[in-house]
């Protein structure tokens, strides 16, 4: 399985760890108290424990830690391994318009 | 109280060993060289001064720093991109110290970090350079994917590695530079020397000019 990082191109799977799905968002609550606390463990229990088993195309984390050290957006099929394109996570590299966590 | 007695050496002070290795006679199939007196800085852009930073290292080396995994050579510098807005300048050691010089340069364009001791630089060559290379190298050094100032920030027999093509020998092979961590030199010093046996290797010592 080769992987075409955007700022490397393309290289072996061995540089890069995978880091799960990126579809969850990280839930976003207003801290002035008013929110009920069930629905706050809720939201912050699907986001930190609940994943989709997809067969399929989806969404993953890769990190390029053996190339230039970028997290990285992947389009995956994960039934034939096919990558349907790669493009940089969020945040990575300072000319980037979008901070990280946005 | 226990005495210490500091010195400084290169990490390949007893890996390398001058003169020709492996198959006997005359052919040299690969050279291989350490380049001592090396000064290495790195270069990280902060958010959103890509242009400030290009603009200082234009002011300071003469030349722009690459935005795409390559190498630009200069007269007294050689700039390689190492990542996304982060390159690191490798120049020789002058007898004054230039750090100072250069973080003034990049003040609050980039973050500067000395990595010139963090660093040793590994230069082969040679006819059967690529045969030696692709037994632990996964990138495809041909002349058509890495030509002359290609360069890549890539894993090197599982070592962390920055390598890039300089110009080519007076005789016409390719010449590859690698920059690894001091800590991890001497092991891949012996892979090197180790897969390049079967075609006859000289082993020397060069000093950054
Ligand atoms: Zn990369």
């Amino acid at each position: 399985m080769r992987i075409a990082c955007p700022f490397c191109g393309e290289r072996e799977n061995g540089e890069f760890t995978y880091l799960g799905d990126a579809s969850p968002e990280r839930p976003n609550f207003a801290v002035d108290g008013r929110e009920s606390p069930d629905r706050v463990e809720d939201a912050f229990y699907d986001y930190v424990y609940l994943r989709d088993n997809v067969a399929g195309v989806m969404r993953e984390y890769w990190y390029h830690g053996g190339g230039c050290r970028s997290w990285l957006v992947a389009e995956r099929n994960t039934v034939t391994h096919e990558f349907i394109s790669v493009t940089a996570a969020p945040g990575a590299g300072a000319a980037s318009a979008v901070r990280a966590g946005e | 109280m226990a005495e210490f007695s500091w010195n400084t050496q290169s990490p390949l002070e007893s890996a390398l060993v001058p003169g020709h290795h492996g198959v006997t006679g005359t052919q040299v199939g690969v050279t291989l060289e350490e380049v001592r007196d090396i000064s290495l800085v790195q270069v990280m852009t902060r958010r959103g001064r890509a242009a400030g930073t290009a603009k200082a290292a234009k002011k300071v080396f003469g030349i722009e720093p690459p935005t795409s995994p390559s190498a630009a050579m200069g007269r007294h510098a050689t700039l390689i991109w190492s990542g996304p807005d982060q390159f690191i300048a490798v120049s020789a050691q002058s007898a004054e110290d230039q750090f100072a010089k250069l973080s003034e340069a990049f003040a609050g364009a980039a973050s500067l970090s000395d990595q010139s001791d963090g660093r040793c630089l590994i230069r082969i060559g040679g006819p059967r350079v690529r045969q030696a290379l692709a037994k632990f190298c996964s990138l495809d050094l041909d002349d058509r994917a890495f030509p002359p100032g290609a360069a890549a920030t890539t894993s090197i027999d599982h070592t962390a590695m920055n390598i890039w093509r300089g110009a080519d020998s007076t005789d016409g092979h390719a010449i590859f530079n690698m920059l690894v961590l001091t800590s991890f030199a001497d092991s891949l010093w012996h892979t090197i020397l180790d897969s390049a046996l079967e075609y006859g290797v000289q082993a020397s010592l060069a000093h950054a000019a």
